[in-house]
């Protein structure tokens, strides 16, 4: 976070931009319809609906690791569809170890597939990841373009994934039937208190959907959509102080990495750094927009197993939005805002550093004393990082 | 101030008969009453010395009882004391010297400086043998006056605080840390090393923290789980785990000199009941709360 704000203000510093141009480039837009989301998740949080949702996946599965193991897995997918893979990964991470403790077994499968879960689902709707956020800020993109172009192929993906989750670990985990019992005694009944809550939480939530749905005849921007059910929710519904949720659950570090980036990209565009790689994809792909798809898709998947997804799609933007000028058929520029998403979300799978999600869940892992080395993940999500990629490859050579 | 000041020599007695509390003390209501205008005299004074007695015993181990009574609209402090050849019991207590101090409702500080003041003296054994062997008021005030007692103006942490307080040291197991915590029933203790150097604090949260990982601290909710076998078989790891493995290191501690003010408030920003009171290093002293308000607040 630091970084990115140093960064942001050296730029107008060294004078590559001044100051009115850098903070024009912040995309407001972007950054509320964040601190909406994060209100709106926090008040969600306090309903107890994703803890429900995690404890009943558990006792669907009547404890059977590989049951839990794939039932997690969509769970994982769906919330982080909504919440975003890091959020998601920080509720049911201490779950999942929960769980694994008391089967006796090790939780760094189950830590390591739901991180993948998580990346894809988060990829599956504009609200889930970054990217897609960033995305949606600077395209005319709706809520409806990204399920419909979207979550059709994370759905595809999830399923071949889940068929790959029983080739690796089939038979290798056992429990006795004792250690079974004990996750059958768990009591769901109690994580749900609030049922008024609850239903003023799922209402305001369902409106906020339509509002997503409907926001091209309602003429509202994400930030108006997210940021009126987050301010709805938190006065209306929760039971915490209002200054408390502002303070501790808008994550306000992420808030001024985002400004910090929108600075230095700004400053990027402005040595033109981005014209001279917008250049190069054309020089290769000869402005052929299939081609140009693909090497999309591929150079932010391997891109995004090594750096940080977020960073690398702000300075990705600007370049498609070059080529744009190159191929000027909107038809043909989609497919290449769809390769930039699933290219950054479904890559950064590929090893431990490559998104988030995966620090974070292995940084709560080591705290609890399992170890995951760089190497452990890596082979293991490299599988999943691939076998993605591979199938949206065919999916944006059919569709588009 | 010096503590002389606030005497009269005709207000010191030195006791060479064997004498009741009762009677000890109508003698000094008695000396007080007939020099002074007080707005409660007499028997209506005696009840209320009495009743306080009962309340909270006046007499400390140094073999001092310090009775007192706090007026209304008394603007003045009065003290009388007395020298016991015979040592009156209170509770078990030996008391050879009785000092009845009154005072004004709203000079708590006052009375308390007076009151550490003449603690501070008993503890000196030979000053009070020197005291006994005055025998007469003059004396006392001369004696005093020559040993430049001090009345402090403020009270601060070192007159309140718990001296020599309950300590482990880093290298005792949890088995010796439940041990102790379980004698003295004490929910915390400071940590010194073996010269009483102060090191930390360690507290039954530190303990219990033992049986709870931290990825069950990040879930938003337990309510499911009806019960948890590493809580519950923390005692497995009372003889391999130390004191240093669990404790904090980074408390808040006080100086003898903090107000009591700055203690309060250190409280309330650390939210902790209790403190260590440190001086150049060493563990001095302890200080809780309860020290606060029934020491400095409800006396």
């Amino acid at each position: 976070m630091l970084a990115a704000l140093i960064g942001g203000f050296v730029i107008i510093v060294l004078g590559v931009v001044d100051q009115t141009i850098a903070f024009s480039a912040i995309d407001w837009n972007v950054i509320f319809f964040l601190i909406g989301m994060m209100l709106t998740i926090s008040v969600m949080r306090e309903t107890g609906m994703f803890m429900y949702i995690a404890i009943k996946t558990a006792k669907i599965a009547k404890g059977s690791p590989l049951k839990i193991m794939a039932l997690m897995f969509m769970a994982t997918a769906l919330i982080s569809a909504i919440l975003g893979s890091v959020t998601t990964i920080m509720i049911l991470i201490p779950i999942v170890l929960l769980i694994s403790e008391e089967l006796k077994i090790t939780p760094v499968p189950f830590i390591i597939t739901m991180v993948v879960a998580s990346n894809m689902g988060g990829a599956a709707t504009m609200i889930g990841d970054p990217p897609n956020i960033l995305i949606a800020g600077a395209t005319k993109f709706t809520f409806v373009d990204f399920v419909l172009n979207l979550t059709p192929i994370i759905l595809i993906i999830v399923a071949f994934s889940l068929g790959l989750i029983w080739l690796l670990y089939r038979g290798k985990m056992r429990v006795s039937n004792e250690r079974r019992a004990k996750i059958m005694e768990y009591n769901d009944k109690n994580l749900i208190t609030n049922h008024k809550l609850l239903w003023i939480t799922l209402s305001v939530v369902g409106l906020m959907l339509l509002a997503f749905i409907f926001q091209k005849p309602l003429h509202l921007e994400n930030a108006t959509i997210a940021m009126a059910a987050g301010l709805i929710l938190v006065f209306v519904g929760s039971r915490k102080k209002v200054e408390t949720i502002i303070l501790n659950d808008i994550d306000w570090i992420t808030i001024f990495f985002f400004i910090g980036l929108f600075m230095i990209v700004e400053g990027l565009v402005h040595t033109g750094f981005i014209d001279l790689l917008a250049q190069g994809v054309i020089s290769v792909t000869n402005g052929e927009p299939k081609t140009t798809s693909m090497v999309i898709l591929w150079l932010s998947g391997i891109f995004s197993a090594f750096v940080d997804n977020i960073p690398f799609v702000a300075a990705m933007i600007p370049m498609i939005e070059r080529i744009g000028e190159v191929i000027t058929d909107p038809v043909q520029i989609k497919p290449l805002w769809w390769a930039l998403s699933l290219g950054t979300c479904l890559g950064g799978n590929g090893t431990l550093v490559g998104a988030s999600a995966n620090i974070v869940a292995v940084g709560i892992a080591n705290r609890n004393g399992y170890k995951i080395s760089f190497m452990d993940y890596t082979k293991i999500g490299v599988l999943f990082a691939l076998e993605s990629v591979i199938l949206s490859s065919l999916y944006i050579w059919i569709r588009y | 101030m010096l503590l002389a000041s606030f005497l009269e020599p005709r207000n010191i007695l030195f006791e060479n008969r064997v004498l009741t509390k009762e009677q000890l003390y109508q003698i000094l209501v008695d000396r007080l009453c007939s020099q002074y205008k007080l707005p409660i005299c007499g028997s209506k004074l005696m009840e209320l010395i009495l009743q306080r007695d009962e309340e909270v015993s006046p007499a400390y181990s140094t073999g001092i009882a310090i009775p007192h009574i706090r007026m209304e609209n008394f603007n003045d402090t009065l003290i009388a004391m007395a020298f016991l050849q015979n040592p009156l019991d209170y509770n078990g207590i030996k008391v050879s010297w009785v000092v009845l101090i009154i005072t004004d409702k709203t000079s708590s500080k006052l009375y308390l400086n007076i009151v550490a003041a003449l603690l501070k003296l008993s503890n000196d054994k030979e000053a009070v043998a020197d005291l006994h062997n005055t025998g007469d008021g003059h004396s006392v005030i001369q004696y005093l006056k020559k040993k430049e007692v001090e009345v402090k103006k403020d009270v601060t942490i070192a007159d309140i605080m718990v001296q020599k307080p309950i300590a482990v040291h880093p290298e005792n197991t949890l088995r010796e840390l439940i041990n102790l915590m379980c004698m003295y029933r004490v929910a915390g203790m400071p940590v010194v090393d073996a010269t009483g150097k102060y090191i930390g604090e360690v507290n039954v949260l530190n303990l219990l923290k033992v049986g709870i990982p931290d990825f069950v601290m990040m879930l938003d909710d337990l309510s499911f789980l009806a019960s948890y076998e590493p809580l519950e078989n923390l005692l497995e790891k009372q003889d391999l785990l130390l004191v240093n493995d669990i404790m904090a290191t980074d408390e808040k501690t006080l100086s003898p000199e903090t107000s009591i003010i700055e203690a309060v408030f250190l409280m309330f920003t650390n939210k902790k009941r209790y403190l260590s009171v440190v001086k150049e290093g060493k563990l001095v002293g302890l200080v809780t709360a309860m020290d606060i308000l029934t020491k400095v607040i409800a006396v």
